[in-house]
């Protein structure tokens, strides 16, 4: 008798986490499946529109206009392409962009981190560090569109209207509060020694920020300087209301295909691809220096 | 080469008082070592005469300068920090440049700096190596060799030795006490641990909570400690204490405690019959003898350290430390006899732990 019960409790032993494991098993499969519906669902959201963009700026007519909406076309063909080339002077346009572009992100790039090392190693009185970082970052919450008609205003009388450097300077003033928080915090996770050592050593503040901090922040600063490029390629707001003709970005050129005759949707999703392709190929280029910019300090080496 | 005078310095942080009213002179060519657990000011010092804090009140004088308004790199001192603070992106070479850089030296003398210096620390083969690629002792040495070439008046030392592994650290220290003592220079070094201040200092002064609690020679402190914190900081195992009283004995005045009785003899002569005192005596003092007159007690732990043997024992309720020869036969459980031999004692004032001894108080009188 007492044998038996032995044999079977350890057969249950045995079979028990037999069963269990098949169990987790069927778990996991569940799980795996639910995982790959969600990733998929995330997948379609973000690809579709993008999908859209590049098959229309290869559609014929009937196709872009085509009801129901046919998301690959029956025939393929280049006329958007060509259309948008022969017509517009896209050259100068695309030279618009990534002068304005990398104008504004060497500049806020420059000047804010400046500030930022300013606001996190000086130390003023009634807290004013923390209340101007604050008074910074204020500007960015509320809708740019608030401050749209004084930069018209102070452009028109600076008569910039229409230049590169309306955009530049517009873009600087909107990206710097971006730059001068990212790099705060990127400052403060400097080990203080390094600049007490350089502080024995000889070294003034300015001798500090462009000797040791600065070196050191590459990541940072590559990390942040992405980011404010892109928002600057981006930027469609203060480009269509600073420029006309002559200083006119891409966003803004797209727009023009929304005409009073229709919408120009052939050449507008190629100028739409256009404009996409280079932050692409830059973004692939730059990824590793992205991810690491912006987990820099998370983690102690 | 340079004399330091804190005169009167105090630091505060708010209402906290780091360092209180400091007054402390090293002399020129001095090896000093500030000493103390963490948190007692040592480290604050240090960066007051660095100029890297500034002073909330009194003077440090360099050479009979006050600095208060001098920046750290105006005041001609070098510095070697916990964390060694090696440029991570610069060569091993560029960072024993670099302060000399900064001050515009001309590229030769730079140059034939850093091969002496490199010479010195035995790093000559590591100069075009970032500091990543180094190990622990070698950037211990990079730090170092950034201090050397910029021969200063004082080097300023902040704990070098704490991120090293046990082994290094002894071999670095007896380098460093080399080192020093061939360069002559004025040397002000912080630690908490105080083998290193005992065996490397030309003077030792003692921090605790930001007050300055002695200072001498590494011997003076530890055989003559003003108080009961400066004697039980230096000594490992440290001094043991316990409670006796003054009383009268059949063999005359002694001071009776909780299972023990030592004949009072000179220096403490002078305290008067009924007085509380606390006793201190080091455990390599403790003699144990085989038997006959003396505190009778049973050991309770055997730790063998290799070159000696520490024994624990129960005296009163407390357990005491006994440090015997390596080769005791004494093993837990054994009886042994005890003698605390009168002019080994060290006697402190229960309350304020102020050393009592005749001749500092006929010194102060």
């Amino acid at each position: 008798m007492a044998v038996t019960t032995t044999t079977e409790e350890t057969r249950r032993l045995i079979a028990a986490p037999e069963t269990r494991q098949r169990r987790l098993r069927w778990g996991n499969v569940g799980w795996s499946v639910a995982r790959w519906i969600a990733l998929g669902l995330g997948l379609v959201i973000t690809l579709v529109p993008t999908l859209w963009l590049v098959t229309t700026s290869f559609k014929h007519e009937v196709d872009y206009l085509a009801y129901p909406p046919r998301l690959i076309p029956n025939s393929w063909t280049l006329d958007g392409y060509r259309v948008l080339f022969e017509r517009n002077e896209l050259g100068h346009f695309f030279m618009n962009s990534v002068v304005v572009t990398l104008s504004s992100t060497a500049l806020s790039v420059l000047i804010g981190s400046m500030a930022a090392y300013g606001l996190s190693r000086a130390k003023l009185p009634f807290k004013l560090n923390g209340i101007l970082a604050f008074w910074m970052l204020l500007t960015r919450m509320y809708p740019a569109i608030v401050t749209a008609i004084p930069y018209f205003l102070i452009m028109r009388e600076l008569q910039w209207l229409d230049t590169r450097r309306a955009l530049v300077f517009t873009y600087t003033a909107f990206n710097l509060p971006f730059v001068v928080w990212l790099m705060i915090g990127f400052f403060e996770e400097l080990p203080p020694e390094l600049e007490r050592a350089a502080m024995v050593d000889g070294c003034n503040a300015w001798q500090r920020f462009w000797k040791i901090v600065l070196p050191l922040s590459a990541p940072a600063l590559v990390a942040t300087a992405i980011l404010s490029a892109v928002l600057a390629w981006n930027e469609f707001l203060f480009a269509v209301m600073l420029t006309r003709i002559e200083a006119k970005t891409l966003p803004v050129v797209m727009s023009g295909f929304i005409t009073d005759k229709g919408m120009l949707w052939d050449q507008m999703t190629a100028l739409g691809v256009i404009t996409v392709l280079p932050v692409l190929v830059f973004a692939l280029a730059v990824q590793r220096y992205l991810v690491r910019g912006l987990t820099l300090g998370a983690v102690k080496e | 080469m340079a004399s330091v005078l804190f005169d009167h310095v105090t630091k505060r942080y708010g209402k906290v008082e780091a360092v209180r009213d400091l007054t402390l002179e090293i002399a020129d060519g001095q090896f000093m070592t500030l000493v103390g657990p963490s948190g007692c000011g040592k480290s604050t010092t240090l960066n007051m005469l660095a100029g890297l804090e500034e002073v909330t009140e009194g003077e440090i004088y360099i050479d009979g300068q006050p600095v208060s308004g001098l920046l750290p790199g105006e005041r001609d001192i070098a510095m070697v920090f916990q964390s060694y603070a090696l440029y991570p992106h610069m060569s091993v070479r560029d960072n024993l440049a670099f302060a000399l850089k900064v001050r515009g030296m001309p590229k030769n003398v730079i140059a034939e700096r850093v091969q002496r210096a490199a010479k010195m620390l035995g790093i000559e083969e590591l100069l075009d190596r970032k500091p990543r690629q180094l190990s622990g002792g070698q950037r211990q040495r990079v730090a170092l060799g950034r201090a050397l070439v910029r021969e200063p008046r004082i080097f300023l030392l902040d704990e070098p030795l704490s991120n090293l592994d046990a082994k290094l650290r002894v071999q670095m220290r007896a380098e460093l006490k080399l080192l020093f003592d061939r360069l002559e220079t004025t040397v002000v070094y912080v630690t908490h641990d105080q083998a290193e201040a005992m065996t490397m200092s030309d003077r030792v002064a003692i921090f605790d909570r930001g007050v300055l609690q002695q200072v001498g020679t590494p011997l003076e402190l530890y055989n003559q400690p003003v108080n009961i914190f400066v004697a039980g900081f230096l000594g490992s195992p440290p001094m043991n204490f316990l409670d006796a009283q003054v009383s009268d004995t059949a063999r005359g005045a002694a001071l009776v405690g909780d299972g023990f009785s030592v004949p009072l003899t000179q220096p403490h002569a002078h305290l008067s019959r009924g007085q509380r005192v606390t006793i201190g005596i080091r455990p390599e003092d403790i003699e144990i003898v085989p038997g006959g007159d003396g505190i009778q007690t049973t050991i309770s732990l055997v730790e063998p350290m290799g070159s000696a043997t520490i024994l624990h024992a129960p005296v009163g309720g407390k357990l005491v430390a006994i440090e015997t020869e390596k080769t005791t036969p004494l093993r837990t459980g054994d009886s042994v006899t005890l003698i605390f031999p009168a002019d080994r004692i060290h006697v402190f004032d229960p309350a304020t732990g102020v050393a009592l001894r005749g001749d500092q108080q006929r010194a102060a009188a």
